[in-house]
């Protein structure tokens, strides 16, 4: 008796024991839905406004876009916005997964037309973007109708103009010797073998990032192929022309060839990244970048005592120059998002002028209202105030092809001219291989 | 042979022991059932997690290889088109002998230097235990972060272009990770690095097994230091042979994260695998039917040298 009721005991304490084990997880996930549920949930009903708010983010500097939310949020005490900083080499990746899977932020950063993973068109297509309302359809730049939706609806809304071109260090340019900026390519050309000489050098290229590659390769199409053609992209969707067949595409590969020759890239800048660029135009020994215009806000902090400008690189001196100036980011409401009039709310008061303003030079961008009457003087834009002003200029280039395959054939094509593997036939064919993919 | 009948007679004895038989004249232990391994049903559960997390979600990946799916949105079955396309595009073939070379090119060069090694730190050297950590420390430490430290060496402001400089063969000194020729020579090396601890410790193993004595008795007979070697210690390791060589193929064919650190498939695709491939069709470039498709091909590839593996492990007549 003695020894069962030993047994009985040690049963009952065995029992409790796994009772125990079970009860305390499973009261733990209970303790921990119900005390988050009305946490992260929104209160549609309730007073108190919640959305999340997701963007791309590359360096340690508070990304704009977080200020703007941070600044609705004091001056809405009862709007709580949450964050979701992606970094930007995987923006895309984790944009499109999280949409696809139904737990994408209610507001994410998106870009306008069809040529990145993250593009309004395809993600329209796909179902998974709120049509936006008037205030976002007027914040649409002239033109670029065709990239921000389909059917007359706007499905992305545009907080700032970006120029992407060269970023110069003006003050590093004036210790190198150049008193004039290079007017043409020809002059640029020899800017670069005497500064080479010098052991410097004039543009600074992260060759191993296909990003930089591309862009350069596109800052030069911009007086080669598009200030003479600017409908050049629609063209090429109507099948009326191919890269390949492009003598302007072909020039402006070409001109990467003679820009290599002569030695307008830093040493070793085949295998060089974005920090070879910031190093380079931070310590003065590259003179420029092919980089988004904002950029020179972000090297200011680095190098306080160098002035940057954004300039156009230098065309040929029979070609007329030109500029890409557009909307390359925009707002975008999920659609399977629970917070939708929180979201709009938001937008809304980002769209007014005193915000697009205020975000503007938040970026270092230029505002995406009220260009026409924009002062340039005296600041970052003013060597391209008046190719803006002129209308000369356009979207970036990669925004209108139709996937991102192009832009990469481009890019890897690029880094193929430098190293000498590519030609630049080889490389045009492969972007009109891309395009139909 | 005791060996391979004695988990027979066990099996054979198993049902046994559950059956209540009576009159064999031993009682049946009150809690025999609550000793028994369990019911069938039991591993139900984990049975349908592997099934539903490896085969099923690997068959639907599959069937992505013959959609022109792009990650969002509807798709269309497109059948073998995307193979074609592999087939077709000299990238893809590049990325495929590139995977080639580096998978067998790392297995031969980390064998021969795991192989090395192992003979080295056998038995002689005294401060052999502190050596084979110091190898095998390649193998513990993550090949991402290891990657980006091989990243700065081959820089081309690095220490071994300042050392070239410094020795006055600065014309030597050059973008090591994005020069056409040496961009997959320096990740091989990098790679080679990262398995020849792996190698070693599995050569060690194999080297233990052989007996001190036939050695000895190889050397008292007159054989040479490389005779010995040849006719009494390589023949002992053979299985170890075997297996590094085909795990490391294995693990070579799917190499990934040092490539992505080192030079992201550059220059110009000069460094493309099969594993970069698929992570960039599918995820980078929004191409999700074509990276299944190449996710397969090398799945496939994968599949018939780890079918070789074990024909070689189980020719090992000591199984």
């Amino acid at each position: 008796m003695k020894s069962e009721r030993l047994d009985m005991t040690q049963h009952r304490s065995y029992s409790a024991l796994k009772v125990g084990a079970l009860a305390v997880p499973t009261i733990a996930a209970l303790v921990l839905t119900g005390c988050s549920a009305p946490a992260s949930g929104s209160s549609p009903t309730g007073g108190a406004q919640e959305f999340t708010l997701s963007f791309a983010t590359s360096n340690t500097i508070e990304s704009p876009f977080q200020v703007l939310a941070e600044k609705y949020m004091a001056s809405n005490p009862g709007v709580k916005i949450t964050f979701n900083p992606q970094p930007n080499d995987s923006y895309d990746q984790t944009l499109r997964t999280q949409l696809q899977a139904g737990n994408a932020s209610d507001v994410v950063v998106t870009s306008p037309g069809s040529g990145t993973g993250r593009s309004i068109l395809p993600l329209v297509q796909a179902g998974f973007l709120e049509p936006l309302d008037a205030a976002a359809k007027e914040l649409v730049p002239e033109g670029s109708e065709a990239l921000f939706g389909t059917d007359g609806k706007v499905y992305g809304q545009a907080p700032e103009i970006t120029v992407v071109g060269l970023v110069a260090n003006e003050t590093s340019a004036k210790a190198a010797g150049i008193s004039d900026f290079p007017s043409d390519f020809a002059s640029l050309e020899d800017q670069c073998k005497s500064l080479a000489s010098s052991g410097k050098s004039f543009i600074a290229l992260a060759g191993s990032a296909a990003p930089n590659t591309g862009l350069m390769a596109m800052s030069l199409a911009a007086s080669r192929v598009y200030a003479e053609d600017p409908k050049w992209n629609e063209k090429r969707a109507a099948k009326e022309t191919t890269f390949a067949g492009s003598d302007g595409w072909k020039a402006s590969l070409e001109a990467v060839s003679k820009l290599n020759n002569a030695g307008c890239f830093q040493k070793g800048a085949a295998g060089a990244g974005f920090d070879a660029i910031t190093k380079g135009l931070a310590s003065g020994t590259s003179v420029a970048g092919f980089i988004p215009g904002p950029s020179w806000k972000q090297l200011k902090t680095a190098a306080a005592d160098s002035e940057f400008n954004v300039r156009a690189l230098p065309a040929e001196a029979s070609s007329e120059g030109f500029v890409y100036a557009s909307a390359n980011y925009a707002f975008s409401i999920n659609a399977a998002s629970k917070n939708k009039d929180a979201a709009k709310a938001f937008l809304d008061w980002a769209a007014e002028p005193e915000q697009t303003k205020a975000f503007a030079e938040i970026d270092g961008a230029l505002p995406v209202t009220g260009l026409d009457s924009y002062d340039f003087n005296g600041g970052a834009y003013k060597n391209v105030g008046d190719l803006i002003k002129n209308g000369k200029y356009g979207p970036l280039p990669n925004s209108q092809w139709p996937n991102s395959a192009v832009y990469d054939a481009l890019a890897t094509g690029v880094q193929g001219l430098i190293t000498g593997q590519k030609t630049t036939d080889q490389v045009l064919q492969a972007m009109d291989t891309a395009w139909g993919q | 042979m005791t060996a391979t009948m004695q988990p027979k007679s066990e099996a054979a004895k198993a049902p046994l022991r559950g059956r209540r038989t009576p009159g064999a004249g031993e009682k049946p232990r009150p809690r025999s059932t609550g000793l028994q391994l369990g019911h069938w049903w039991w591993a139900l559960p984990g049975i349908v997690l592997v099934i539903a997390i490896h085969y099923v979600a690997t068959g639907i990946g599959g069937f992505f290889a013959f959609t022109n799916w792009t990650g969002i949105g509807s798709f269309k079955v497109v059948g073998w088109q995307n193979f074609e396309a592999i087939f077709k595009d000299p990238t893809k073939l590049g990325a495929l002998t590139n995977t080639m070379f580096l998978a067998f090119g790392s297995v031969l060069l980390g064998n021969v230097g795991g192989l090395i090694i192992a003979l080295g730190l056998n038995r002689m050297l005294k401060t052999r235990y502190i050596l084979r950590t110091l190898f095998f420390m390649p193998v513990v430490l993550s090949p991402l972060a290891t990657a980006y430290v091989w990243k700065y060496i081959f820089d081309f402001d690095g220490p071994i272009n300042v050392f070239l400089t410094s020795i006055g063969a600065g014309d030597l000194a050059k973008p090591w990770l994005a020069d056409p020729q040496w961009a997959i020579w320096t990740v091989l090396v990098v790679l080679v690095w990262g398995s020849t601890g792996f190698a070693m410790v599995i050569f060690m193993a194999g080297l233990a097994s052989v007996p001190v004595e036939v050695e000895e008795a190889a050397a008292i007979d007159g054989a040479n230091l490389w005779q010995r070697f040849r006719n009494v210690t390589l023949p002992a390791i053979r299985p170890a042979i075997a297996i590094a060589t085909t795990l490391g193929i294995v693990q070579g064919l799917r190499v990934f994260d040092p490539i992505m650190a080192l030079t992201n498939g550059g220059p110009a695709g000069a460094t493309e695998t099969l594993a970069t491939q698929v992570y960039k069709q599918a995820f980078a470039l929004g191409n999700f039917g074509g990276g299944a498709a190449l996710a397969l091909v090398l799945a496939a590839i994968i599949l018939f040298f780890a079918v070789i593996q074990q024909r070689l492990t189980r020719s090992n007549p000591e199984d």
